[in-house]
């Protein structure tokens, strides 16, 4: 056996952190031995980045970009993407697909306690997270973009975005019935939002970006285009909508989530 | 009691499960077995009935997590993470439980030594089964529940998971398991209690059931050719096939005039044989599967062992 003691044993405050470091290494393990995971969710923002980076490599200011260079623009998006995808999406299907297996219920079988699991959950999808925003800013850096400079502002959105659509991800998880709809459904949410809120190409209808504003996407955009690319810092309204899309996730996720995969 | 909806799945459950010992829930498909017994693993809510598991009710929540480590289980279809390999898994679960098992000792006792590194998508499903066994293990538990462990398992690996919880249960686990197979119930359980239809029809000790130890012996033969029931030295039933069958308390003396009477008249008795019903038979009996014998079922009388209540269950 391995010569760590168990997470299980010493004292509580130290017990707790060990246990919640042991949860984050294996679900580290668990998403970088599956493929589907590490690619769509991490590989493919990055492939964006890297393709948006060489098609839109002018340091030109555009008003199609708000006044920002074509990169400059998508710096935030994508990074906002890729939350989007190590929280939302990756939760979502796979808690779906652990529910169903049985793998859910099998760990409810342990004394580990439910706080323990979902701060290992989150917490792993935070570290995702800030890997790859801090490798797309890398590339942008690589392509001439300057760095940012509201970091404290940024720092803040990352989080609170990465929370909030970690509780839209065990929310949506605890509302499909079975994995194998759990991707479709996850992507039939996300794709039509991920355009309306200007992910790929700016948006420019003053009405169609109020309906965004109503959705966690275009806020988590904007929240995260201030500080990156405006120097601008906290954008209090925008966080306020994600903050309040996280609350309804958090919601649905504690009154709805089920350990087990047949309905009582 | 457990209703889903208008099916009553568990009705009338009331066991006691002794510390030590092997114990098997017998029955058929949907006889509420898996219900039973995830009512006990805290997993689903009881809908009346009491309830008591170490001491404890596994629907309270304030104490789940101590009785969580103190019992151990495997669900009835496998369920282990494919991308961790055999070593990362158990490590993983070992985490959890504050005295667990040396995994690396634990890889070796379920059988997969050299599987260490393997990933569990790559096992095969009895592999992957036994793993799950593992799993169940992993945390050193008093109380450890099977939910049919062995099916789908070729005989050597059912052997080997027989010869396993034998080994568990001598080092002092309690083990409460289910099966749909016969003989596994007989070979290894200390008692067993059939379920049908929610209900518990008969328990015992595996030679006791439904009162196998008592029952009848049975002689049967086919009438030899020539002769007609009315010769034959003893009284017996008739089948219209020409099957010869007599049901007596003790059948040394009729044996001895019937195979006389044979050979003075220098006759065979064609497909003799002398048993008592099976495991088998109480079991198609009791759980009416087989319609052509309705007798009620008996209640075994199990020796209580005088040791300690350590699970009890009553009017469920
Ligand atoms: N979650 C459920 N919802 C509705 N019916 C169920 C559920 N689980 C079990 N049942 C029904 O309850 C009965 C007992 O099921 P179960 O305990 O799984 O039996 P066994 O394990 O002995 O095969 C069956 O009729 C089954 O269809
Ligand atoms: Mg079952």
């Amino acid at each position: 056996m391995s010569a760590a003691a168990s997470p299980a044993t010493g004292p509580p405050r130290k017990r707790n952190l060990t246990l919640l470091v042991h949860q984050v290494r294996y679900e580290q393990l668990s998403f970088w031995r599956n493929p589907q995971s590490a690619f769509f969710t991490f590989i493919f923002p990055v492939v964006v980045i890297v393709i948006f980076g060489a098609v839109f490599n002018s340091s030109k200011r555009e008003p199609f970009y708000f006044g920002l260079s074509g990169l400059q623009y998508y710096i935030p998006t994508i990074a906002a993407l890729s939350v989007l995808g190590a929280c939302y999406s990756q939760l979502a299907i796979g808690l779906a697909f652990r529910r169903q297996t049985g793998i859910l219920k099998r760990i409810r079988a342990t004394p580990l306690p439910a706080w323990a699991y979902f701060a290992g959950l989150m917490a792993n999808c935070v570290l995702l997270s800030v890997i790859e925003v801090a490798l797309i800013i890398g590339i942008g850096a690589l392509y001439g973009v300057p760095l940012p400079s509201h970091w404290a502002a940024i720092i803040l959105t990352l989080v609170l975005g990465a929370a909030s659509f970690c509780a839209l991800g065990v929310a949506v998880a605890s509302l499909v019935r079975n994995a194998e709809a759990a991707p479709a459904v996850v992507q039939f949410i996300l794709f039509p939002l991920i355009f309306l809120s200007g992910t790929y190409f700016p948006i420019h209808s003053t009405v169609l970006n109020h309906i965004a504003d109503v959705f966690p996407v275009r806020p988590f955009n904007q929240a995260l285009l201030g500080p990156f690319a405006q120097h601008t810092g906290f954008d209090w309204n925008h966080l306020g909508v994600l903050l309040s899309w996280g609350v309804i996730g958090a919601l649905v996720a504690i009154r709805r989530f089920r350990w087990d995969p047949r309905p009582e | 009691m457990k209703r889903y909806g208008a099916v009553e799945a568990v009705a009338g459950v009331s066991l006691t499960v002794e510390q030590g010992e092997i114990f098997a829930l017998l029955g058929p498909n949907g006889a509420g077995k898996t219900t039973t017994l995830e009512i006990l693993e805290g997993f689903r809510a009881r809908d009346a009935g009491r309830v008591e598991v170490l001491g404890m009710d596994p629907g309270e929540r304030s104490s789940g997590r101590r009785l969580r480590e103190q019992i151990g289980l495997v669900l009835q279809d496998i369920a282990v993470e494919p991308y961790l390999t055999v070593r990362e898994t158990l490590s993983r679960s070992a985490g959890y439980y504050p005295a667990p098992r040396d995994v690396e000792q634990l890889i070796e006792l379920v059988g997969l030594g050299g599987k260490q590194r393997q990933k569990v998508k790559d096992l095969s499903g009895g592999q992957q089964r036994r793993l799950d066994l593992a799993l169940g293990m992993v945390g050193n538990p008093r109380l450890l529940f099977l939910d049919e462990p062995t099916t789908g398992f070729d005989p050597s690996a059912r052997r080997g998971a027989w010869q396993l919880v034998r080994d568990l249960r001598d080092s002092g686990t309690t083990i409460l398991l289910t099966t749909h197979y016969m003989d596994e119930a007989q070979t290894l359980a200390d008692r067993v209690a059939v379920i049908n239809a929610g209900r518990i029809v008969a328990e015992g000790t595996p030679e006791s059931l439904g009162g196998r130890d008592t029952a009848r012996a049975r002689i049967r033969f086919t009438l030899p050719e020539g002769t007609s029931a009315d010769q034959l030295p003893i009284s017996a039933r008739l089948d219209s096939d020409g099957a010869v069958s007599v049901e007596l308390q003790e059948p040394t003396e009729a044996l001895h005039r019937l195979t006389g009477w044979a050979l003075q008249r220098g006759l065979t008795l064609p497909g003799l044989v002398v048993d008592r019903p099976s495991l088998e038979d109480v079991y198609l009996q009791l759980t009416g599967t087989d319609s052509s014998d309705s007798e009620p079922a008996a209640e075994g009388g199990a020796p209580r062992r005088g040791r300690r209540r350590l699970l009890s269950r009553s009017g469920l």
